[in-house]
């Protein structure tokens, strides 16, 4: 019974710390980022950079951060601004834009598989269980995320100029606030917490060309779900999450892996707005 | 259907005069037709593939060709799944109108080109390993089945770890369910019980229900058989951080894929037909020729190319057998020549298969591979009982 508790938990951590990014960007630019697959395959590429450079595996986090960041504000403002009018085009853009990235890194890197150095590796007592040590560490990650995204919206200038944007993006012009910054910043952040993601997962998953891509619909339909709110994504991604566990322990893993995306598209059904 | 064949006789007509309009091409060569992955879930190891079959090919014609004629290949993508094998197979055996098929597919590629093969009449050596029972008068296959590869590693675990029960693992498709199955059926009749047999869809990612399943079972031994690549590393990176050690035999992994896994794979069984390791003067030979070849280009030979090269070889020992290229004396010379390469002595002798000689290996903390026993000749079994 507690095994099954600790997979929930980190099973909804890990959702939780994937879907972060393509929330914060649906949230203030109304825009569905097609491309955050592709963002997360960037983050275990830097990690795999890191690990060939010779540095910490802890480094690369930091480091899958910057990359992130840098070639999120580049495509926000080569590709997504053009396209502020047009939002069904800008979404069709940033599909576009994924699978550019997707076979730009099969090109530099190769479609093998790549060996990334982990962090820490092996289980360790918890709750008189074995359990594996760097999942329980995605749960405080998870915890970190949520409560330093929910202290920048609400306890610093930037949060409150993108609160502004969200709540009504004209009023907040009026009010001589930089939409246009406010956005530009929204998309590197939006990157740089994919490019995280990724990199954190990369002890998890393989990383290869497609790593992300398993990872957008079930990110997608979490945030959609989650009503587009920080409180709102934690609980979809425990229910969800939790669902998604139970399911692959007592019924089967191929349903398991139907879970998320059935129980999103119910919820959406029951509730247009989320249950946030 | 009557209209089709017609059509297809004119187009093959209609080739014919094309062919003799240029004598001298047709007659010097013979075409091998490969229809590979070169796209999709197959483009990791395709290249390797393909890389032995001009190995074989540029040495034969240095040697001076088959029975006069130089060898030529004809390499087609067949996208690594049915429908691109489709196309693939008709083109290959309709328009370049190839003397023989020699290629590793998966086996949806496989299924759906074979009744092209059947229509075209043309000689087919499959070179993939795969799950066995796949039969048709025009296919010689010269890759392992389950029954050669699966007895290797139950065996030790049931006499050198002392394992009495296992637990399975695979990837939701038709080589994960069919070697598991067979997997199963072999514990039983060994004496081993099987406390559980669990797949994930091949997109899938998260192992944790399944490995905590199996840790609540607390088995003796656990086999897997995922797809190749992503599906296997991501199974290997959470059961090592889930802390699972007890002995792990991976039907689908190969030496590549363990050198990348880094210290995840170490320990892991391994079964095959082909390891670099073989200390074989051939192998050496062999492994010495495809660094002289292709240099920095090399793709590391593996269990899908060292097959791919043996076969190119032994068609040209049919061919010198039959006296000529004429299918139907190729394929019924095809079952009684036989070819040294690096694998050892390969003829497709059982019922359009080969016995084999298997190697069991354990992956090191270095990422190399230990020989730790080899099984002389282990027989296919009954494969195509009515061929």
């Amino acid at each position: 019974m507690s095994v099954l508790i600790l997979d929930i938990v980190t099973t909804a951590a890990i959702l939780f710390t994937v879907a972060t990014g393509l929330m914060i960007i649906l949230g203030v630019m109304k825009l569905i980022n097609f491309a955050h697959g592709a963002f997360l395959t960037i983050g275990g590429y830097a990690a795999y950079i890191a690990t060939v450079a010779g540095w910490s595996p802890w480094a690369a986090i930091p480091f899958a951060a910057v990359v992130g960041l840098v070639l999120g504000l580049v495509v926000e403002y080569v590709i997504v601004r053009p396209l502020y009018a047009r939002p069904l085009d800008a979404i069709l853009a940033t599909w576009g834009l994924g699978i550019i990235i997707g076979q730009l890194i099969t090109i530099g890197f190769g479609r093998e598989v790549q060996f990334v150095e982990p962090p820490i590796s092996g289980a360790v007592e918890f709750l008189g269980l074995s359990y594996s040590t760097y999942r329980l560490l995605l749960v405080l990650v998870a915890v970190v995320i949520g409560a330093g995204l929910t202290g920048l919206l609400y306890f610093t200038r930037f949060g409150l100029n993108a609160r502004a944007v969200i709540m009504n993006e004209d009023l907040a012009r009026g009010l001589g606030i930089d939409s246009t910054k406010v956005r530009l910043a929204t998309f590197g952040l939006g990157a740089a917490l994919a490019s995280v993601a990724g990199a954190l997962i990369t002890p998890l998953v393989s990383v290869d060309p497609n790593l992300g891509l398993p990872w957008l619909v079930n990110s997608f339909m979490l945030v959609l779900a989650s009503g587009v709110s920080i409180p709102g994504l934690m609980i979809v991604s425990l229910l969800l999450g939790g669902a998604q566990v139970v399911v692959s322990t007592y019924v089967s893993p191929i349903i398991g892996g139907l879970t998320i995306v059935v129980l999103a598209a119910l919820i959406l059904r029951l509730r247009p707005q989320g249950i946030g | 259907m009557n209209m089709r064949n017609s059509f297809r006789i004119l187009g093959g007509a209609a080739a014919l005069g094309l062919a003799l309009a240029q004598p001298a091409a047709a007659a010097d060569t013979l075409k091998i037709g490969v229809p590979v992955g070169l796209s999709g879930a197959n483009s990791v190891v395709a290249p390797s593939v393909v890389q032995a079959a001009e190995l074989a090919v540029s040495e034969i014609n240095a040697a001076g060709g088959v029975l006069g004629k130089q060898l030529e290949l004809v390499v087609a993508d067949d996208g690594s799944g049915a429908q691109g094998a489709q196309k693939a197979f008709d083109s290959l055996v309709f328009q370049k109108e190839v003397d023989v098929l020699i290629s590793m597919e998966t086996s949806a590629a496989r299924n759906a080109g074979l009744p092209i093969v059947n229509r075209g009449k043309v000689p087919y050596i499959y070179t993939s390993f795969y799950e066995g029972r796949s039969c048709s008068p025009w296919m010689y296959v010269n890759a392992w089945v389950p029954e050669q590869q699966v007895a290797p590693i139950v065996d030790h675990f049931m006499t050198s770890e002392g394992a009495k029960s296992f637990y399975l693992i695979g990837s939701d498709y038709a080589f994960g369910r069919g070697m598991l199955e067979f997997t199963k059926k072999y514990i039983e009749t060994q004496g081993g019980t099987v406390l559980g047999e669990e797949y994930l869809p091949m997109d899938g990612t998260d192992w944790t229900p399944i490995i905590s399943k199996l840790k609540a079972a607390n088995p003796d031994a656990l086999i897997t058989s995922t797809a190749g690549g992503a599906p296997n590393v991501t199974l290997t990176k959470q059961l090592r951080a889930a802390g699972v050690e007890i002995p792990y035999g991976n039907l689908a992994v190969d030496e590549g894929t363990a050198r990348n896994m880094g210290a995840d794979a170490a320990g892991i069984y391994i079964s095959a037909s082909y390891i670099t390791g073989i200390a074989s003067d051939e192998n050496k030979k062999f492994l010495a020729a495809m660094e002289e070849h292709f240099g920095g280009d090399l793709k590391t030979p593996n269990d899908l190319s060292v097959p791919q090269y043996e076969a190119v070889y032994l068609y040209k020992a049919a061919v010198e057998k039959a006296g000529s290229a004429e299918p139907k004396k190729v394929i019924e010379a095809l079952a009684e020549v036989s070819f040294k390469g690096p694998r050892g002595d390969i003829s497709m002798s059982k019922q359009r298969h080969a016995p084999l000689t298997m190697y069991l290996a354990q992956v090191q903390p270095d990422g190399g591979i230990k020989l730790i026993s080899s099984f002389d000749n282990v027989d296919p079994g009954e494969q195509c009982p009515n061929l």
